[in-house]
């Protein structure tokens, strides 16, 4: 589970502020919704710089690895400019608060983000199901087919998609975390990033 | 769209001309909406001759050696970029006036206007910022 994907790369090392930023920004309109950006960077500025600036773009910020040269490498998703509102279709609904309950009780909960999002910060024993592989995975799935099933994502609207797919799969206790991984505050844990 | 950013530029010399550049590429890229506004010696910045105009005040020349190695663009390779990005570059007429400049001394791209022009843009602005 330690492959991903990165869609574009943008290479600034060498470059001093504010020109990283200006290479992301544009680098950024010629990516989809939902595909994931590469910055590599030498200057120590872009470490915070990459993490306001998508925080106020409204892009995600993924993280950022340094490798022992000193060399930055910043993953961004570019956001959905409709992702940001979250979705109600799926009925059954949890908090993140009910969710931090529950995660005693060792629950089987889904998270269907994709390999880089969940590598950078999931909660521990969450079991990584990116959508796009939700419907190969379910004969892998189905044994919890009576159980309580939770869903998280990002935002919830990823996770209220899957639900629904699940549902239909005929699973019985299915239940959309909401807002999701955006606002957790609870336990987190990183696995090591590779590039495939 | 989000923030408007209005900056003044009223000194010259390298250093304000980066100060200036950089706050308005980074605001740009950051979806703001940017103004600049030259006035007095912020002027030298946008001329066609900036190249000759610009130096670094007295002391400073350590920076030269410093902006080479840390790879840091032209000031006209800026100006392009930040014309490119869709900033606005207003000439203090009343300056210009003044010095005896005329619309053709500056670079493509720079817009002339007196004060209000330029608060027209600041009254709405979210950040304001002098140099």
């Amino acid at each position: 589970m330690n492959s991903f994907t990165v869609d574009k790369i943008v290479d600034c090392k060498g470059l001093s502020c504010p020109m990283p930023i200006v290479r992301t920004k544009k680098a950024i309109e010629e990516i989809e919704a939902g595909q994931v950006l590469e910055v590599i960077a030498t200057d120590p500025g872009s470490v915070a710089d990459m993490k306001s600036w998508s925080i106020r773009t409204g892009h995600q910020f993924l993280g950022t690895t340094t490798s022992e040269d000193k060399v930055f490498r910043h993953y961004i998703r570019k956001s959905d400019p409709n992702e940001v509102k979250p979705d109600t279709k799926f009925p059954h609904v949890i908090s993140n608060e009910e969710l931090s309950k529950r995660l005693e009780a060792n629950p089987i909960l889904l998270d269907v983000r994709e390999p880089m999002e969940y590598a950078f910060g999931h909660i521990p024993g969450a079991r990584l199901v990116p959508l796009g592989k939700l419907e190969e995975e379910i004969p892998q799935l189905k044994s919890f087919a009576d159980q309580e099933v939770l869903v998280i994502c990002r935002t919830g609207q990823r996770s209220d998609m899957a639900c629904h797919i699940l549902s239909e799969h005929g699973f019985q206790h299915v239940f959309n975390v909401k807002p999701g991984m955006s606002e957790w505050q609870g336990p987190i844990e990183t696995t090591e990033v590779k590039e495939s | 769209m989000g923030k408007r950013v209005a900056i003044i530029a009223s000194s010259g010399g390298i250093e304000t001309a980066y100060k200036v550049l950089n706050i308005a590429m980074a605001a740009t890229a950051t979806d703001a909406e940017v103004t600049i506004f030259f006035t007095f010696d912020g002027l030298g910045i946008i001329h066609k001759n900036s190249e000759q105009m610009l130096s670094f005040a007295p002391g400073n020349e350590h920076y030269e050696e410093g902006f080479k190695t840390a790879n840091i663009p032209p000031v006209s390779q800026m100006l392009a970029m930040a014309l490119e990005s869709g900033i606005k570059l207003i000439a203090c007429q009343m300056t210009m006036d003044v010095a005896g400049l005329k619309k053709e001394d500056f670079i493509d791209g720079v817009e002339v206007g007196g004060a209000v022009t330029f608060l027209d843009f600041a009254y709405d602005a979210d950040v304001t910022v002098t140099f």
